[in-house]
Order: structure tokens, then C-alpha cells, then sequence
């Protein structure tokens, strides 16, 4: 454990459970699924972490205050969300802490959800969602069940780290990534990124709400996204778009 | 001077000069994206968040403008640089829809101001909007127009 950040539980820590990550990334993807989820399937919240990396801050929620960055979780699921965009320089230390937390409470896979930007969003009526997988048998769970695989490419940010970590600790880790708006918060691109994820476990949600509260949820994530986007510019995010090098 | 003390001085001037790039990143990172409320209660609006991109031909705004009434939407040149664009929304939002018991205020409209530092031909203007997301074309000025 890294003497500067550190996860407090509240709860008893399911074991061999789905660890969910999401945190804030382009259009929010992962942040509005997982909180979706959290919501929908009423986790308590199990755990926080405390971090001197990170803004001190605190959110209050009907006046009770709680820390950014929470975990919740039922038997089966633990989910990872932040209300804060990770300050880029913090991340590599945030995300070790959650990966060797999940090692220690054996979870069964961690499961990053995310978006890939794409320039033409708006003109795509149903973003597409591609998968990665820290290993080939996995892989081929993912394309047996539907997913499609994202073949070449850079990922940058929470997921690529969710999964460096995973595989040195040769944990299994999936990124779900949709397609989505870069710094617009994306609800339909979270919708469509949580229906792949039904695809792969038993967690299975009605998506209608959320596409209902697509507006509501474009409104409130303003200001997230707005600093979530300054530290995406610091994380040199926009090496999504390059074309890799591989001869 | 010696040697060590010369290496150490070195070593000060190099963490000098990081020090002072990262306090310019720092400055230049908030006027990407300034600090301040989202909100103005005393014009009733809501800041939508934008895009500005250059091409060599035209300048692309696109601005995040959900629960609005498309028909409401006015796209203005405040001056020379700056593009402003306001919608009425379709439904008056206050801050105790959002849940924010501790601030009293109702918007209207969503607006956003976009810095374009290229000459464009604001009459040519080509204005689209699909799902909430608005985008507004504007062909560049040739160098030859310019003159």
C-alpha cells in the first residue's frame, strides 16, 4: 500500500467479486455507467479512498459529506467511481492503490468502462462499444459473447492503467469502451457501453432511465467534465486518435 | 567556485527553469478552460460547453446544448473574435432541480462564447444541430479577401 493514498473500508469486502471502475474519462462514459449502476442496483457504498494526490475536497450528499472518491458494492459487484477528475500526475498512484486493493480482496476481473472519442459523434445514431483484454483467453470469452475486439490502437488514462496494473499482477482486466464525445458528457454512449457489460456477467439493468435522463445528466456534468477535460489535455489523452506503429 | 558547488548551482538553474514551465503550463491550462462558476444568475443562464477547431478551410463551433428549443438558437459575433451562441431551454431549470438547496436562481438559456483568432465569413455561416450537440460552419477569409 503507497503511504500516500490508502482505501478505508466501511463494509465487509465481498470476495471473487466484478470489480467495476469508473472514473472520470471522455464523455464521462465510465463515471455515468458505473454511478447508473450503483443506482440501479441501490450498492451502499463499502469503502473510500484517502488521498493527499488528491483536491481536498469533500461532496456532500443530503448534507453528509463523503469522500470523491467511493466504492460501493453488493455479494457480487464492487464499483469504483469518483466524483472528481484525478488530477493526471495522481492517476498512476490511484489506480496501483485500486488494482492492488482488488488483488487483495480477490476480486475475480476488474472491468474498466470508458469512452473512445470519435469526431463525428453527433452524426452516429448507435455508438459502437470495442473491447480489450489483459490476455487471449479472455479475449475470445469476449468475441464469443459479441464484443467486438479494438485490434490497434492507444489507450490512455484510467483503463490503460486498470490494465498494466492487472496484468503484472496477472489479474484478468477488461476495458469496455464506446464510442462517444470527447469532452461532452456521452449518457448514450454509457448505455451502450453497460449493454455490452450484460453481455459478459449477470449484471443486467433496464437502460431506459438513463436514456430518458440523457438531458438531465448532459446538464449536471458540466462542470465535471469541463475539469476532467484539463486533465485529460495534461494526460496527452488525444493519443487515442494515433495510428500505432507495429512492423 | 568549486566543481560540486557548480554542478549544484546548475542542478537550481535547470529546477528553476522546470519550475517556472510548469507554473506557464498552469496559466495556460486555465485559460484553456478558466476557472468560475457555470452559471449567471443575473442573465438566467447556464454555460454550455464548446469547441473551436481550425481547419485550413473553415472553423467549426460545437456547442453542448441539451434540453433546448432548436428554433431558439442565435448565433452571434460579440467581436471581431469572439462567436457567441444562446438557446432558450425548453424547460427553466433552478438550482433546486439540480439539488443545491444553498444558492436561489433559475436559468433560461444555455450559452457559450467561442474564441475564433482567424478571419471568417460570418455571412456564410452553415448552422446544424443534431441530438443537442450544435455546430456551426464558417468558411474562412482567403488571404486575397482579406486585402
Amino acid at each position: 500500500m503507497s503511504e500516500s493514498v490508502k482505501i478505508i473500508e466501511k463494509k465487509p469486502i465481498p470476495s471473487d467479486a466484478t470489480m467495476i471502475i469508473g472514473l472520470p474519462d471522455v464523455g464521462l462514459v465510465g463515471l455515468i455507467a458505473t454511478s447508473y449502476l450503483i443506482s440501479e442496483l441501490d450498492l451502499e457504498e463499502i469503502a473510500y479512498m484517502d488521498s493527499d494526490l488528491l483536491p481536498p475536497v469533500v461532496v456532500l450528499h443530503q448534507g453528509v459529506p463523503h469522500a470523491p472518491l467511493r466504492i460501493y458494492g453488493n455479494q457480487n459487484l464492487i464499483a469504483v467511481i469518483s466524483e472528481l477528475a484525478i488530477p493526471a500526475p495522481a492517476l498512476y498512484t490511484i489506480m496501483r492503490e485500486i488494482v492492488d486493493w482488488g488483488q487483495a480482496k480477490k476480486v475475480k476481473r476488474i472491468v474498466s468502462m470508458g469512452g473512445i472519442p470519435i469526431e463525428n459523434r453527433q452524426s452516429i445514431n448507435e455508438p459502437e462499444v470495442f473491447a480489450a483484454a489483459s490476455n487471449q483467453e479472455l479475449l475470445d470469452m469476449l468475441s464469443k459473447n459479441g464484443l467486438k475486439s479494438l485490434n490497434e490502437g492507444y489507450i490512455v488514462g484510467p483503463q490503460a492503467l486498470s490494465m498494466r496494473y492487472s496484468i503484472s499482477k496477472k489479474m484478468q482486466a477488461i476495458a469496455i469502451l464506446a464510442q462517444s464525445f470527447y469532452n461532452y458528457p456521452d449518457p448514450q454512449a454509457a448505455a451502450m457501453a453497460l449493454k455490452e457489460l450484460s453481455k459478459i456477467s449477470d449484471i443486467k439493468v433496464d437502460l431506459s432511465k438513463l436514456l430518458e435522463k440523457g438531458e438531465e445528466i448532459r446538464l449536471k456534468a458540466r462542470d465535471i467534465m469541463k475539469r476532467t477535460q484539463q486533465e485529460m489535455n495534461r494526460m496527452q489523452k488525444s493519443q487515442e486518435y494515433d495510428l500505432p506503429l507495429y512492423v | 567556485m568549486s566543481e560540486k558547488r557548480k554542478k549544484l548551482s546548475n542542478l537550481d538553474t535547470l529546477n528553476e527553469y522546470l519550475e517556472e514551465i510548469k507554473t506557464l503550463t498552469d496559466k495556460l491550462m486555465g485559460f484553456a478552460s478558466p476557472e468560475g462558476p457555470s452559471w449567471n444568475t443575473e442573465t438566467c443562464c447556464l454555460h454550455a460547453l464548446s469547441n473551436v477547431f481550425i481547419t485550413p478551410r473553415e472553423v467549426i463551433v460545437t456547442a453542448d446544448l441539451p434540453n433546448i428549443e432548436p428554433e431558439t438558437v442565435k448565433v452571434e459575433a460579440v467581436d471581431e473574435n469572439i462567436i457567441e451562441i444562446t438557446a432558450k431551454m425548453k424547460k427553466k431549470v433552478r438550482f433546486a432541480d439540480l439539488g443545491i438547496s444553498h444558492r436561489q436562481g433559475e436559468f433560461s438559456f444555455l450559452r457559450c462564447q467561442g474564441r475564433v483568432d482567424v478571419a471568417v465569413d460570418a455571412e456564410k455561416m452553415k448552422i446544424s444541430c443534431e441530438k443537442g450537440i450544435l455546430e456551426v460552419r464558417f468558411p474562412r477569409k482567403n488571404i486575397h479577401e482579406l486585402e
